[in-house]
């Protein structure tokens, strides 16, 4: 890639954008998915707990 | 605690797939972008700026396709109740939604260089646009109403409503612009879209849609996580 | 069909006994359209230019902010309840209603506009394909805006929430209305225009009491 070429900077934002944007997507939603599972794990070992 | 039935199976496919999923997901966008930004030849015309193709085109590919899943899904639901359907309509839409705006705004950092405005009434991008709007109302359905299975019924009717109103969308706006004749047509790299061009759009779709489906799976446990603690808490109440 | 009928009797005899919900469409109607040129200029060929998308605009807007009443006060006072359980198929139920509106609000206005055109400058060749385009294009309108309506009939603060959901279906409408009323056009455009328009009336006329009747059941149950 010609980085000296016309316009450049328009690409290279575009590539960032995105970048960051899925970026962001990935984590909250690993992150949400990771914080939703434990919460449930937790729950459910403290009602079997209860149970028994 | 019938709900149970199916999402324990759902689960444990989706624990096995998924860091394949992701493993494949990152292979392809290694690839491809290794093709978009290195193999793939300048544009004879755009020069450089036609590498924002290779995020804008499948970017748009998937704002598209995710809605489709997002109404089939809906149609599965309000057909055969399966419970998983509504969590996939609700868990794909705020994925497709950030696709769609990558597609808006990458389209937009194409537009400015190569027709000179940030934004036209065009074609594709006033279909485009709506397809936001219907996005953005059907996440905000999800969120202004409090009571799940509500929620869902009437998320359903969104959903097919809208994928009904895009193929009228993208008609009534070619019409309106044939009648105006806009200013420049979009033309990529030539009249065809060469192999060494090609390959990478490819590739990259394909990652996109790789990744899609790793976030899909992902949110759609975490859904089911959520769910689930909403039923044990519900039960303790009727426990207590 | 007489139980149509009657229900569609009984929604316009409350609307005009509440003279709310016409009123205020028509109030907003002319807000638009004596606001416009102010805010334009006195450019008045600009204004004659861009008269029968003002006028396309204003209806569209005035509709769909009355398009609330279709629903709502059924929904509030237990009736829409009673009506699932009545004769009458919901589907239908939410058709007359729809209708009700057309035949209270959106059809008045879309007679009116034209008429009303020359305080925004339009030319007088263009009244009478912008009548006859808006008189086709307000059922969509109306049905349209009746689907945004039934899905938000439950919320509080549903406003902004219409607007988002019926302005996607209301695009096309527009469009095609728009292109349809042009006053110097070839006659095969205004034509298959008024087509594709009546086309749209009539696919609403299916999806919106199906639509509409779905999502009411959802707040009902």
């Amino acid at each position: 890639m010609d980085f000296s070429a016309n316009h450049i900077g328009f690409v290279i934002a575009s590539y960032a954008l995105s970048f960051v944007c899925l970026a962001v997507l990935v984590l909250t939603t690993l992150g949400r998915d990771r914080k939703l599972r434990a919460e449930a794990e937790r729950l459910d070992t403290q009602r079997k707990k209860a149970r028994s | 605690m019938q709900f149970l039935a199916n999402p324990t199976r759902f689960l444990k496919i989706a624990n096995a797939v998924l860091p394949y999923v992701w493993a494949i997901t990152i292979a392809l966008f290694a690839v491809g972008l290794y093709g978009a930004l290195v193999t793939a030849p300048p544009d004879y015309q755009q020069g450089e700026t036609v590498r924002i193709m290779y995020v804008h085109v499948p970017a748009a590919w998937m704002a598209l396709f995710v809605y489709t899943v997002m109404a089939l899904a809906s149609a599965v639901a309000a057909i055969f109740r399966h419970p998983l359907a509504d969590v996939a309509a609700k868990t794909a839409a705020p994925i497709g939604a950030v696709f769609c705006f990558l597609s808006l705004a990458t389209g937009s950092l194409w537009g400015k260089p190569m027709w000179g405005a940030w934004w036209v009434w065009d074609a594709r991008l006033t279909s485009m646009f709506v397809l936001m709007l219907l996005y953005i109302g059907y996440m905000a359905i999800w969120a202004a109403i409090e009571e799940p299975h509500r929620a869902a019924m009437v998320a359903r009717v969104v959903a097919l409503v809208g994928f009904i109103n895009i193929p009228i969308v993208k008609f009534s706006v070619d019409w309106w612009n044939s009648l105006h004749q806009p200013a420049s047509v979009f033309r990529m790299g030539g009249p065809t879209i060469a192999g060494p061009m090609l390959w990478p759009l490819l590739v990259m779709g394909l990652a996109y849609t790789f990744l899609f489906l790793a976030l899909h799976l992902t949110a759609m446990r975490a859904e089911i996580a959520a769910r689930k603690i909403r039923q044990i808490q519900i039960a303790e109440i009727g426990d207590r | 069909m007489k139980l149509i009928l009657a229900l569609i009797k009984r929604d316009l005899t409350l609307s005009m006994r509440q003279g709310g919900g016409v009123g205020t469409a028509l109030g907003f109607f002319l807000t638009v359209v004596v606001l416009l040129p102010i805010g334009i200029g006195p450019d008045q060929a600009l204004l004659a230019r861009i008269a029968p998308g003002a006028l396309w605009i204003a209806l569209l807007l005035s509709v769909l902010l009355s398009a609330d009443r279709i629903f709502q006060q059924d929904y509030e006072d237990g009736s829409l309840d009673i009506m699932t359980m009545g004769p009458v198929p919901f589907e239908m139920v939410a058709l007359a209603k729809a209708v009700a509106h057309w035949l209270s609000t959106s059809l008045p206005l879309a007679i009116a506009a034209p008429i009303l055109g020359f305080l925004v400058n339009l030319e007088p060749s263009a009244i009478l394909p912008l009548a006859v385009a808006m008189v086709v294009g307000s059922i969509a309108l109306s049905l349209l805006a009746a689907i945004g309506a039934a899905v938000t009939v439950g919320l509080r603060r549903g406003g902004l929430l219409v607007s988002i959901l019926v302005l996607p279906l209301y695009v096309p409408v527009l469009i095609f209305g728009l292109s349809a009323s042009q006053p110097g056009a070839a006659p095969g455009l205004t034509t298959a225009s008024l087509l594709i328009l009546g086309a749209i009336a009539l696919v609403s006329l299916v999806v919106s009491p199906l639509a509409s009747a779905a999502a009411l059941r959802s707040y009902l149950t």
